[in-house]
């Protein structure tokens, strides 16, 4: 009865996972939809990074001689 | 794609640097062009070999930790003028690029900063870097697939 039990509880996990095939590699191209997601994702910059970029823009306006320092370390 | 992804994020990391050196080399052709007696060329050293290295391992060490601290990519880079301005400052002074004066200090023999400047300059750079990790570093990491 044991033995029966364990055999049946075998045949119903390999009927519940589908057998891995020799193919691991998908059988599309992933890329285009890769792109298709950067496409889709909503370019929102947050008003805080716009302040600072706004923020940056002004010093550097200000003080054009930061402009080949800032270069430097970049 | 599973491969190699800190090889991706040291390509990721240096592509900023790369696309800034040409501008920086405008500066030597303007030196050679007009004879400008600054050898402007030694400064160089710092932003065509020090800076490029430094994002691309910056880039792997976000990607070997953010699985663990979740810290945004752009506070990551912005982290990193901490230890990129008292290298560059050492290497430009050694090479005569930075003089420390009574008043401030003078880059590439030219530009004068005063010492009331350098806070600004130095949170400037930090918001660059964050801004710039945050957006451009971000979206590569995205693209190549391990962010």
């Amino acid at each position: 009865m044991k033995e029966h039990d364990e055999n049946r509880m075998k045949n119903l996990l390999k009927l519940a996972v589908p057998p891995v095939g020799g193919e691991a590699e998908p059988g599309r191209d992933l890329w285009p939809d890769t792109l298709r997601r950067l496409d889709a994702r909503p370019a929102r910059v947050p008003w805080f990074d716009l302040a600072l970029a706004a923020g940056l823009l002004g010093l550097v306006a200000a003080f054009p001689a930061s402009i080949p320092v800032l270069l430097y370390y970049l | 794609m599973n491969t190699h992804p800190y090889l991706r994020a040291y390509l990721a990391g240096v592509f900023v640097p790369t696309v800034v050196l040409p501008l920086l080399l405008t500066f030597v052709v303007i030196r050679l062009v007009h004879q400008v007696p600054i050898p402007v060329e030694q400064a160089l050293i710092f932003p065509m070999a020090v800076v490029p290295l430094l994002w691309g391992l910056w880039n792997m060490l976000w990607l070997w930790h953010s699985p663990r601290t979740h810290l945004p990519i752009g506070l990551h880079g912005a982290v990193l003028p901490l230890l990129l301005m008292p290298i560059g400052a050492t290497l430009a002074s050694c090479v005569g690029m930075l003089a420390i004066g009574d008043r401030g200090v003078t880059w590439f023999q030219v530009a004068h900063v005063p010492y009331t400047l350098i806070a600004p300059m130095f949170l400037a750079a930090l918001v660059g870097y964050y801004l710039v990790w945050k957006y451009v570093v971000g979206f590569l990491n995205r693209v190549l697939g391990i962010a």
